[in-house]
């Protein structure tokens, strides 16, 4: 193995700028973009127009629940200001909490509780309201569920003093407070990204995870560049086969990462105040494990240095989409789940060590691996 | 010290090699001719380990062409490529180190640009795709010495560079056979390098052109 890092050592002295840039790539723009975040946080929310026409408890209930959501900002006005401002482009889209909501939703009806309004350069239009019918899915739920305990009530010949209001409210009260527990619960495993906790408006490690990403997929252009078939040959007369020679490699950079990883983590603690712990440092080494083997796998299928540059800028440009890093997706991820599979993040920023494809990559690599070598004499 | 018996090589219905049997010796210098495409290649990598031969009987200082003796066998061997393999980034001093390092045997700094030296490749510092053709070729022979093989197979390995440094590197193998008995098969398509450097002419293919050729010129061929 010391010969291999000596061997790795030549090639890095030619690239030995760009090697480092990439490496520290991940931290710096974390601590960019969670520092303009934070600066300019107004700025960098969506405009969303909020009109509010019943005046109950469950539609004002609801319009805090989108005020709450980061990355949005919300406004409130009468509707026809708001469709003038939709028009201006100066709201991205419109939502209108139509007067009778609350009654709707007594009543079990679905229809025309909320109007939207979107203009043809809405960007976040189907993920906001994708979110708000989450929370008037959520509403809904809860008063079906208060009509059930009645009927159940009845059912019983319980004496029951029903009301509607106060079961909404309880509730409520209790989904906080198993909020509550959950977070104490599962915190810091699951706690990698802290939705709820408003101090910075892009998550560290959510941002450190998709700038890893892109870094980890160039830094890997090594293996198109050193997979010349001319040279490889070579390496049938020397003490490491080609394939070997592939994979010491690949260690050597994995654990060059895993060391920058765990500087990371000290910094972020520092800088962020990020929470540290054993879990979060191997979510951290399985979640750039993973992205190392399939990096290094995708390397291997192809020739061409740009066609893999411009591979991994769209992978990345999707993971950005569908980790949510621009618009929450919570909405959309309950109507489409398989997402969910799409999204490189997912294991990690859950707090979990394992996604499904560093399964997959380990058993890629082992097949690739155990297949004879191209190079074989007689048998 | 290499025998080689009745080797057979076909691609699906294609035959390219048929019947080949031939010994070499410590310190021969065996030249390999034949028109583009007779198999000339394709012969040097089956007895390089690098391809396998559809049928035959390979015997390298004793050992016979198996997968268990491969390792033991490919020690044995120096393999210069048709093209020009070396990392063209680097400096002729990082690429000699560079295969040293993966080498079988280890060399220090200064013998390998001895080795380097010998062969009249003294550019040491500088990036190899600032280097002439001929440096390059040398440079490519040069990393295939690395680990002192006993059996020596060219290809072409002279191919587009100039008099003078194909000399230098004539006189360099011959030095090499005959002073450390390596044994060598050189494919070339210049039939004066081939009769001022080999011993021993080997032919192939279907094409007699090169056969008269040489055999006019006075020098003594033999059909595989
Ligand atoms: N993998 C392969 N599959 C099928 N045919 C092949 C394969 N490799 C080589 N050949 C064929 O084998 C024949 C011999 O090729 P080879 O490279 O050994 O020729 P050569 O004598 O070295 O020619 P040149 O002088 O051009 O280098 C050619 O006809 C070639 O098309
Ligand atoms: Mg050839």
């Amino acid at each position: 193995m010391i010969n291999i890092i000596q061997t790795r050592l030549i090639q890095w002295k030619k690239h030995s700028l760009q090697l480092l840039f990439w490496l520290l790539f991940p931290i710096v723009v974390t601590w960019i973009v969670v520092t303009v975040g934070n600066t300019f946080q107004d700025d960098m929310k969506i405009p969303i127009g909020i009109v509010l026409q019943d005046d109950t408890i469950l539609a004002k209930d609801l319009y805090e629940s989108i005020h709450a959501t980061p990355f949005i900002r919300t406004y409130t006005l009468d509707e026809r200001e708001a469709l003038h401002k939709l028009e201006k482009h100066e709201l991205d889209s419109v939502f209108v909490i139509q007067e009778g909501y609350e009654e709707h939703i007594r009543q079990g009806s679905r229809n025309a509780l909320i109007t939207a309004y979107e203009s043809d350069v809405s960007l976040a239009y189907t993920p906001v309201s994708e979110m708000i019918m989450s929370y008037v899915q959520q509403d809904a739920g809860r008063s079906k569920a208060a009509y059930a305990v009645k009927e159940l009530a009845e059912q019983l010949h319980v004496h029951f003093d029903w009301n509607w209001d106060d079961l909404i409210v309880r509730s409520k009260e209790i989904e906080k407070k198993q909020d509550l527990l959950q977070t104490r619960l599962t915190f810091p495993g699951n706690g990698i990204v802290h939705r709820d906790e408003g101090k910075n408006l892009f998550q560290p490690w959510h941002i450190w995870a998709l700038a890893a990403f892109l870094s980890t997929l160039l830094l890997f252009d090594w293996v198109i560049k050193e997979n010349n078939p001319a040279i490889l040959k070579r390496f049938v007369f020397t003490n490491v086969s080609p394939k070997s020679y592939f994979v010491r490699n690949m260690y050597v950079y994995i654990a060059l990462f895993f060391t920058i990883d765990l500087l990371t983590a000290f910094a972020f603690k520092y800088i962020f105040d990020e929470p540290l712990s054993l879990t979060l440092i191997v979510s951290i080494l399985g979640y750039h494990l993973m992205i190392s083997l399939g990096a290094f796998l995708l390397a291997l299928m192809i020739r061409k240095t740009f066609v893999y540059y411009a591979i991994a800028f769209i992978l990345t440009f999707i993971s950005v989409i569908v980790s949510g890093a621009i618009i929450p997706l919570d909405g959309l991820l309950g109507r489409y789940p398989w997402l969910h599979f799409l999204n490189p993040l997912a294991a990690f920023l859950d707090g979990d060590f394992f996604h499904i494809g560093l399964g997959v990559f380990i058993v890629i690599l082992l097949l690739w691996y155990g297949r004879k070598e191209e190079y074989h004499a007689a048998s | 010290m290499l025998q080689v018996e009745a080797l057979h090589k076909s691609y699906g219905n294609h035959v390219i090699l048929e019947d080949i049997t031939f010994t070499l010796e410590k310190g021969d210098i065996v030249g390999l001719v034949g028109e583009n495409g007779a198999g000339k290649s394709t012969l040097l990598h089956i007895l390089a380990t690098l391809q396998k031969p559809s049928k035959g009987k390979l015997t390298l200082n004793g050992m016979t062409y198996h997968w268990k003796s491969l390792s033991h066998i490919r020690r044995q061997i120096g393999f210069v490529p048709q093209e020009i393999a070396i990392w063209d980034h680097l400096t002729v001093e990082e690429n000699m180190v560079f295969f040293e390092k993966l080498s079988w045997k280890n060399k220090s700094k200064e013998e390998l640009q001895n080795l380097c030296l010998d062969m009249k490749l003294n550019r040491w510092k500088e990036p190899v795709h600032t280097l002439s053709g001929g440096m390059k070729r040398k440079l490519n022979l040069a990393i295939s010495l690395i680990h002192e093989p006993k059996l020596l197979l060219l290809d072409e390995p002279t191919v587009g560079i100039d008099l003078k440094s194909k000399q230098e590197i004539a006189s360099y193998l011959k030095d090499l056979a005959t002073k450390r008995g390596v044994a060598m098969i050189y494919i070339s398509h210049d039939m004066n390098e081939i009769m001022n450097l080999c011993d021993q002419v080997f032919c192939i293919g279907d094409d007699s052109f090169y056969d008269r050729l040489l055999t006019q010129a006075g020098q003594e061929v033999i059909r595989l």
